[in-house]
């Protein structure tokens, strides 16, 4: 079995020729390759080639086409700042309260921002891997954008105050992500993951996102598969014991799942979605591979009799994160 | 008439109604009530409250924030510009540190500690360690908490507790919070207390008062 084929048996529940396993590395691939992560994020050759790299290094079964999650956001006229080392930050959002949604056409994927750059790394990631390995690209949930346009405080009380146009600023969004997912799917990627902080319960109660953000997810994904998309992932990290019963009715094919959810609780709320998760992101920086061997042995043991589930890390594997820790993870699942 | 308004200004805070709960301070002063009553018996009872309520399986942030900004709401009442509320309780010195521009969290517990009648200064995101350390040797605080989302910050919060001893200020509590801060422990990251949430960390504040006045 190649990479694809062990994560696909993954989705449908068959017995794949060992465990999957898929490393969250999005920045930290700079960091293997000793490239400066601000670089990283602004050229889709040097992420490809660097994504590649780390691919040979640890030997997992996808890549990432990611950049950080400031892309659409920027396409959309917020100002970043890139700093050193690090990944870009918003110096001033693209919308305030009294922006007309109107007048804001959604970026062309193949002009916008870099928009392009991430386009061109799933090109050369697919030439490069074919159908061998997962290629991933990512576009964020509809809620998170919305944030990311005005703010995270903005966001929250529009919803209060102003409900209407907060749903309004949230079918922009969906747009925006729409077109821009299947772009990446043209481009090559797999499937694009949604990626979807905000939507968290440590952000927003489960009703807003049951009321909210499910059904744009749900056409969100209905339209992805439409267009090719091998699966539907959402990554919302946090405590979504809440929200993962919505899951299914999303139709998402792998769930992340944080460490704040136990083995436990997810299976229990999705018995029949392929689940990914739970490393502590923070223990790839600052713990020991035996921390790492410790965690992921026990997620091994919870999920050899039911299946459905890829070896992971909670969230992102910081890009600070020491490589013998990611090295353990990978070797874990071989065992 | 006191006890009534006191009531109506919980009720009111709690539901987020930032402008009732501002009359109903604005009464329960014209009434005759102490400033201080007002915090610790109608703000700090409302956030006691809504600590109860926010369990890590109710935890409800939009609801935080409305109670939030009606505190804030109801501070700038008691309080007018120019008005130090510090004698209530003390300050602390809040900060989400370089590298890091993610101050949701650490507006949240601004929120609560505000809500307990705290002084709260401010240090803002991206806040480089030196203007953390210059901030708390010129207010004296409490307790300094800092925020963080992102594992960059990780090698800075590290340094905070020695970095204060060394401008011999090594008393004064650290607490860490925030979603990556609190996957970590208070031996790694080199603080006092961890906490798990903006009212976790506000209790463990509050202990260090009481055992300082002890």
């Amino acid at each position: 079995m190649n990479s694809l084929e062990r994560v696909v048996a993954a989705i449908r529940f068959e017995k794949p020729d060992r465990l999957p396993v898929i490393a969250q590395v999005f920045g930290h691939a700079a960091s293997v390759s000793g490239v400066d992560l601000d670089a990283y994020v602004q050229d889709g050759e040097l992420v490809a080639r660097c994504q590649m790299n780390a691919l040979q290094k640890y030997r997992y079964d996808a890549v990432f086409a990611v950049m950080d999650v400031n892309v659409e956001t920027e396409a959309l006229g917020s100002q970043l700042r890139y700093r050193k080392g690090q990944y870009p930050v918003i110096e001033r959002y693209a919308f305030s309260k009294e922006t007309d949604l109107g007048s804001r056409p959604v970026p062309d994927p193949s002009q916008a921002g870099r928009m392009p750059e991430m386009l061109k790394s799933l090109r050369l990631l697919r030439r490069e891997l074919g159908d061998e390995c997962l290629i991933v690209g990512c576009v964020l949930g509809p809620l998170t954008l919305a944030s990311q346009l005005l703010g995270a405080e903005g966001a929250l009380y529009m919803a209060i105050d102003e409900p209407e146009r907060l749903e309004s600023l949230i079918d922009f969004s969906a747009e925006v992500i729409t077109r821009f997912g299947l772009a990446q799917i043209d481009a090559g990627a797999h499937l694009p993951i949604v990626f979807d902080p905000f939507a968290s319960p440590a952000v927003v109660p489960h009703q807003f996102f049951r009321e909210f953000e499910l059904p744009r997810l749900k056409r969100t994904f209905e339209t992805f598969r439409a267009a090719g998309a091998a699966a539907s992932w959402l990554h919302i990290a946090g405590p979504t014991q809440s929200i993962l019963p919505f899951y299914e009715e999303a139709g998402v094919d792998i769930a992340n799942f944080d460490y704040q959810v136990t083995p436990e609780e997810a299976k229990g709320n999705l018995p029949r979605t392929c689940l990914d998760g739970n490393i502590k992101s923070l223990t790839f920086v600052e713990g020991t591979p035996e921390e790492i061997r410790g965690q992921a042995s026990l997620l091994v043991q919870s999920f050899a009799m039911r299946g459905g589930f890829i070896l992971s890390s909670g969230c992102e594997i910081p890009p600070e994160s020491r490589q013998e820790n990611v090295t353990a993870m990978v070797e874990a699942s071989a065992r | 008439m006191g006890e009534s308004n006191m009531d109506s200004l919980i009720k009111a805070l709690l539901e987020g109604d930032a402008k009732v709960a501002a009359s109903q301070a604005g009464a329960l002063v014209s009434s005759g009530v102490s400033i201080e009553r007002i915090v610790t018996e109608g703000v700090e009872s409302a956030m006691g409250t809504l600590d109860a309520k926010c369990t890590l399986e109710q935890f409800n942030l939009l609801e935080i924030m409305l109670v939030g900004r009606a505190v804030t709401e109801v501070m700038k009442q008691l309080f007018p510009t120019g008005a130090d509320p510090s004698g209530i309780k003390g300050t602390v010195v809040i900060a989400t540190l370089e590298g890091d521009v993610h101050d949701l969290g650490k507006n949240i517990l601004k929120m609560v500690l505000t809500g307990n009648g705290f002084r709260v200064v401010d240090c803002g995101k991206d806040c480089p360690l030196d203007r953390l350390l210059d901030t708390v040797e010129r207010e004296k605080p409490v307790a300094v908490a800092i925020s963080g989302l992102i594992a960059t910050v990780v090698p800075e919060v590290r340094q905070v507790k020695e970095r204060l001893a060394d401008r011999g200020l090594g008393h004064i509590g650290v607490v860490a919070g925030g979603a990556v801060l609190k996957q970590s422990s208070s031996e790694r990251l080199n603080v006092d207390y961890v906490a798990e949430s903006a009212f976790d960390g506000a209790r463990y504040i509050c202990g260090i008062l009481k055992g300082t006045k002890a």
